[in-house]
């Protein structure tokens, strides 16, 4: 009877022992999550970070990709679709590098949706610009000039989502091509 | 004999409009057309078009340009007061006035559309609409819907599109001259208008509408005031060009601009 009733101790005992175990293991996994939520705040940017973050990013593509389009329009104005498809080509390479780079930028977690919904139009536009140099590389003239409307229109879609980011040098420009 | 309509006919018959009312319901939903662009909490948009599209690929041919756009703050707040707009046009475009009447700043003061069309009517080169927030001191602010007629003229010694407007409510007048300047890069003409000394400081310009086209005789032939061609090789059927570049001077310094691309197509 007495082994029994000690028994039944011991068992209330082990359960209160593996009960404050599993709170303090609870507690400090609690602290854990708390201490990342409060580290990934501090590192997420707010919306105006980001925008400078990304501008300074694609300042300098921009200005480069109305260096090497400079004059397309011209080229294909007189049928030189060779030459303008090198000038396209050079924008492609520009634009996914511009892409590749902002991507990897911390997003402010409230703008997450509108920005990866930028970046879908964004590869979009990207896929644009390759498949009007192909077209223009095959001297395909109807098929590159469907191509050039949809990316002034995607381009533009584009600009709508993040409306409210004030992007300048981000933003799709129709005078930056040529 | 009148056929019976059947419910599933009368349906077939209902979804065309049905879909037209939603996406003309849709549309109307939309905040603004056109092309856009925020600086801060101010939106300024951008919208044109060419009639006709049509175009010849080797000669110019008459053509009527019509703009649309203006500002709005994205929190709903008062509008910033404008102190300059400038309107670039088409480079492709030709703006011709040889042989056209003018029609004198002064002969639009205080008149109203009949009165004013009586004395210019011959200037006539568009009409349009705008609107604009009126803000007087210690009362709450108002707007302001003006009918706008646009004459050609001369200031300064300069080509200029003066508009006349006319509000009924409030009972308003308002003679708005845009000078004609030769434009950079891509716009063949500007259209400038300093606000502050046709308007004063109170109104604060939130969104215009405006159609320029002109066919006069002169000399014996048909002239336009607008004419454009569409300049683009045989291989293609369409080509894209910057059609205009709205600018907007706020009183604080500020620049705001906007410029659209459209296509044109070869006929």
């Amino acid at each position: 009877m007495i082994g029994r009733v000690g028994g039944r101790a011991r068992r209330i005992e082990i359960a209160k022992g593996t009960n404050r175990r599993l709170w303090a293991g609870l507690a400090v996994l609690g602290a854990a999550l708390i201490l990342a939520a409060a580290a990934l705040a501090a590192a997420a940017p707010t919306r105006d970070e980001y925008v400078s973050r990304l501008e300074a990013v694609c300042k300098p593509d921009a200005e480069a990709t109305q260096r090497v389009m400079k004059g397309a329009r011209a080229d294909v104005r007189a049928e030189r679709l060779a030459l303008a498809a090198g000038k396209f080509a050079q924008a492609t390479t520009i634009f996914g590098t511009t892409v590749k780079g902002i991507s990897a930028a911390p997003r402010p977690p409230a703008d997450a949706p509108k920005l990866s919904k930028w970046f879908g139009y964004l590869k979009n536009q990207e896929s644009y610009l390759m498949q009007i140099t192909a077209q223009l590389r095959a001297g395909h003239a109807i098929p590159a000039q469907r191509l050039t409307a949809r990316f002034i229109h995607n381009g533009n879609l584009a600009n709508n989502v993040v409306l409210a980011f004030g992007f300048d040098y981000c933003s799709f420009k129709f005078s930056r091509y040529g | 004999m009148r056929k019976r309509r059947l419910p599933g006919a009368l349906a077939r018959r209902s979804l065309p409009i049905l879909v037209a009312l939603a996406v003309l319901l849709a549309l109307g939903a939309a905040p603004a057309r056109g092309e856009r662009t925020q600086q801060g909490n101010l939106i300024v948009s951008l919208d044109g078009s060419l009639a006709p599209l049509k175009l010849p690929r080797d000669r110019l041919a008459p053509v009527a340009v019509s703009l649309e756009g203006g500002l709005q703050t994205a929190d709903r707040t008062l509008l910033p007061r404008v102190t300059k707009v400038e309107l670039g046009l088409p480079g492709q475009g030709v703006l011709s006035t040889r042989g056209l009447p003018t029609c004198s700043q002064r002969s639009l003061r205080n008149a109203k559309p009949p009165e004013a069309l009586a004395a210019c009517a011959p200037a006539l080169v568009g009409h349009g609409k705008l609107e604009a927030e009126v803000l007087i001191p210690n009362q709450a602010p108002f707007e302001i819907d003006a009918d706008l007629l646009a004459f050609n003229g001369r200031v300064g010694g300069r080509r200029a599109v003066i508009l006349d407007g006319f509000s009924a409510d409030p009972p308003t007048v308002v003679v708005l001259p845009f000078v004609v300047r030769r434009g950079s890069g891509r716009f063949g003409a500007v259209l400038v208008a300093d606000l502050p000394a046709a308007l004063g400081p109170l109104p604060r310009l939130a969104h215009f509408s405006m159609t320029l086209s002109r066919r006069f005789s002169y000399r014996g032939r048909v002239h336009s005031y607008l004419s454009a061609s569409c300049p683009i090789p045989p291989s293609f059927t369409a080509g894209f060009f910057s059609f205009a570049k709205a600018t907007y001077t706020l009183a604080d310094g500020r620049q705001l601009s906007t410029s659209i691309a459209r296509s044109c197509r070869a006929r």
